[in-house]
């Protein structure tokens, strides 16, 4: 076997915990008996009617991914600024820039916004930074303590939002010591107004976007990075020439110019959105002891229900083949838009079943 | 004439849709029943040829006799309407839908699902109630609706009567099953073959009064994707006019088929069953109207020259 390896990056990646994602719905096939066609997913915050892949022409497939092809013009045309580097998904720009801090700054302080994407708090983490979770309430406090601010605008899973004028405060003040604002605006396409991205950024102020979320195109992996000059260019170096797959450029490259499906997608989501919130406001409003609705938020892809027994909804939404997001430390189920009228009628169905369930409970 | 002719026809349709009380179709559909039971037998050839025997000796004789009685004016002119009726399912259409609609809009789903079992070859505990009608619209808009109208232009109403006979048994043996593979291959083809223009015509006319870059984007995108060459293009283009993500996987009597993406957008809902029948109407008119101004200037042409 090989010998221990005691380096310090070793020993920190085996401290720090991994976040767990995906692969649920397969696991609660075997765990509920109920089979894979059957289950309405609702445990991701992804556009359930997304872009629709049209035809690729194969030599597409054969050519190497070219930095000046239309993918970056494309971007800055729908994002409002040419400030930009496109990466393989959000995540590569979320594992590399602690690394680029690191290299430029050497360990900082850095509050990541919590509850939130746990990736970020991950790779801050392993490399080795001193990270704290902050909870949103605490961040105008507790600021003056850190280099790098990392929030989720709006938040995922909590919905929260922070307002422009409140982000600017806070990039001020990191930025006059040398510090970071990180926004990841993953979940901001269907209001784009409230984007910190400018068309000049200015140091200090980094802003993520994704492609997986509202687009609907998650297993495309691509992404883009606003930031000064600085960060792009090592950034840019980091993850060097390829790492977005050609196919993956070009079918970016027409989604980000089909406007017309924007707005369309747009509307509807902010209807389905609507409609959820006023199902899930029905469903909990009156019910006894544990299901006692608290807090119900949303963002354009998502609605989240902070309950008391959020465990027992849970499950009691997977006996119905309903699978669910569920929070354990927050106590909260986040819910995805369902995607079709099939998927409205056995969510409201569900609801009905697993909350008369409950009524009948001594709590 | 034929364009007045036509007129008369789709208002008969319009006023009366289907027969209540006997239906010819149904009596058709059980001959084909018989002859099928008795000729599907033998080698995979035989079984072909005696598909092609069958289909012929089901067709020709109505669509003989229709176009011997056509020889006299008179009788065409009270026939041919009668006829075109007879092959058109345009209003009976919207009276399968309405039925699914009201039960939606009441919330009755075991109702709506009942309803749109019966229009299609679907497994009513898993089809989607709303994609499935909207499809359903789309499809039979051209099978009953445009199909016949357009032989109607070309050979008058025993072109009209073929289209029909010949779809009905596509519907009843055009499958890949292994019972109707090589028996009714005759008709699977035949009915290819007598759809190929009118379904191209459709699918123009759903893009025109729809969304229509958008359908004829999905139309050259998606159609090849689609195992039926006359299906492919109108199903593309409809639900492309229409701004629907139609298609996708769907169970057939216990088995999961694999059908490609139809059209982009969002999915079907409620009201998206009105908005199919809308588009089948418009296309009906743009067709009448077309038809109606392609007769008058043939007519001004004659007299001139
Ligand atoms: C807040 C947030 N940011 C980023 C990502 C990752 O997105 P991408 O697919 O662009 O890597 C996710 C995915 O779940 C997310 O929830």
């Amino acid at each position: 076997m090989d010998n221990p390896d005691f380096s310090a990056q070793a020993l920190r990646q085996a401290q720090v915990q991994m976040p767990e994602h995906g692969g649920r719905l397969r696991r609660a096939v075997a765990e509920y008996g109920i089979p894979l066609e059957r289950w309405v997913d609702l445990s991701t915050g992804i556009n359930p009617c997304g872009w629709t892949i049209p035809l690729i022409d194969n030599q597409t497939f054969m050519r190497l991914p070219e930095n000046d092809d239309e993918l970056e013009a494309a971007a800055a045309e729908y994002y409002g600024s040419s400030d930009l580097v496109p990466v393989a998904g959000s995540q590569e720009a979320i594992r590399e820039l602690p690394r680029i801090r690191q290299q430029l700054f050497g360990e900082s302080r850095v509050g990541v916004i919590a509850p939130g994407y746990e990736e970020h708090r991950y790779h801050w983490q392993l490399n080795g930074h001193q990270v704290e979770r902050l909870a949103a309430e605490q961040i105008e406090t507790e600021l003056h303590r850190f280099d790098c601010l990392v929030l989720i605008n709006p938040c995922n899973p909590s919905a929260v939002r922070f307002d422009q004028a409140t982000l600017a405060r806070w990039h001020q003040q990191l930025a006059a010591r040398g510090g970071w604002l990180v926004i990841d605006e993953a979940f901001l396409d269907t209001e784009p107004q409230q984007s910190m991205i400018q068309p000049q950024m200015p140091s200090g102020l980094i802003v993520l976007r994704s492609l997986g979320k509202f687009f609907g195109l998650a297993g495309l992996r691509v992404g883009f990075l606003f930031a000064d000059a600085e960060i792009r260019q090592m950034l840019s170096r980091a993850i060097g020439h390829w790492s977005i797959a050609t196919p993956s450029r070009w079918l970016a490259t027409r989604a980000l110019w089909d406007t017309s499906w924007q707005q369309e997608a747009r509307t509807w989501l902010e209807s389905s959105r609507q409609r959820l919130v006023r199902l899930l406001e029905e469903a909990l409003e009156d019910l006894p002891g544990s299901l006692q609705g608290r807090g119900l938020a949303s963002t354009g892809l998502f609605v989240t229900v902070q309950i008391d027994d959020a465990a027992e909804l849970a499950h009691r939404l997977a006996q119905q083949g309903i699978l669910v997001r569920y929070f354990e430390p927050y106590s909260s189920l986040r819910f995805g838009l369902p995607g079709n009228e099939h998927e409205w009628r056995h969510l409201a169905r569900s609801l009905t079943e697993a909350t008369a369930a409950e009524s009948q409970i001594q709590v | 004439m034929t364009a007045l002719l036509l007129w008369v026809g789709v208002l008969i349709d319009l006023w009366l849709g289907e027969p209540r009380r006997w239906h010819p179709l149904v009596g058709f559909g059980r001959c084909a029943d018989w002859l099928e039971q008795r000729l599907n037998k033998g080698s995979d050839f035989r079984r072909r040829i005696s598909g092609l025997l069958a289909l012929l000796l089901l067709v020709a004789p109505p669509v003989l006799i229709c176009a011997w009685l056509m020889q006299w004016p008179l009788l065409q002119w009270l026939l041919s309407p009668l006829v075109l009726w007879f092959t058109l399912g345009f209003k009976s259409l919207g009276d399968h839908i309405e039925p699914i609609r009201r039960a939606l809009e009441q919330g009755d789903e075991p109702e709506a699902r009942r309803r749109t079992a019966m229009i299609c070859s679907r497994d009513e505990a898993t089809l989607e109630i709303e994609r499935t009608a909207v499809e359903s619209v789309l499809e039979n808009g051209n099978d009953a609706v445009f199909g016949a109208l357009f032989w109607f232009c070309i050979f008058g109403a025993p072109g009209a009567l073929a289209f029909r006979l010949i779809n009905t048994l596509d519907a009843s043996w055009g499958y890949r099953s292994e019972r109707f593979l090589y028996f009714g291959w005759a008709a699977a083809r035949l009915d290819d073959l007598a759809g190929f223009l009118p379904a191209r015509l459709t699918a123009l006319s759903y893009a025109l009064c729809g969304q229509t870059r958008r359908a004829l984007r999905c139309w050259r995108l998606q159609a090849p994707q689609h195992d039926s060459p006359n299906g492919g293009p109108v199903m593309a283009a409809g639900a492309g006019a229409l701004g629907l993500k139609l298609g996708g996987p769907t169970r057939y009597r216990g088995t999961l088929v694999k059908k490609p993406i139809l059209g982009e957008g969002r999915a079907a809902a409620c009201e998206d069953l009105d908005r199919s029948l809308k588009l089948l109407r418009y296309s009906v008119l743009l067709w009448l109207v077309v038809i109606s101004l392609i007769q008058f200037v043939w007519i001004l042409a004659a007299g001139v020259f």
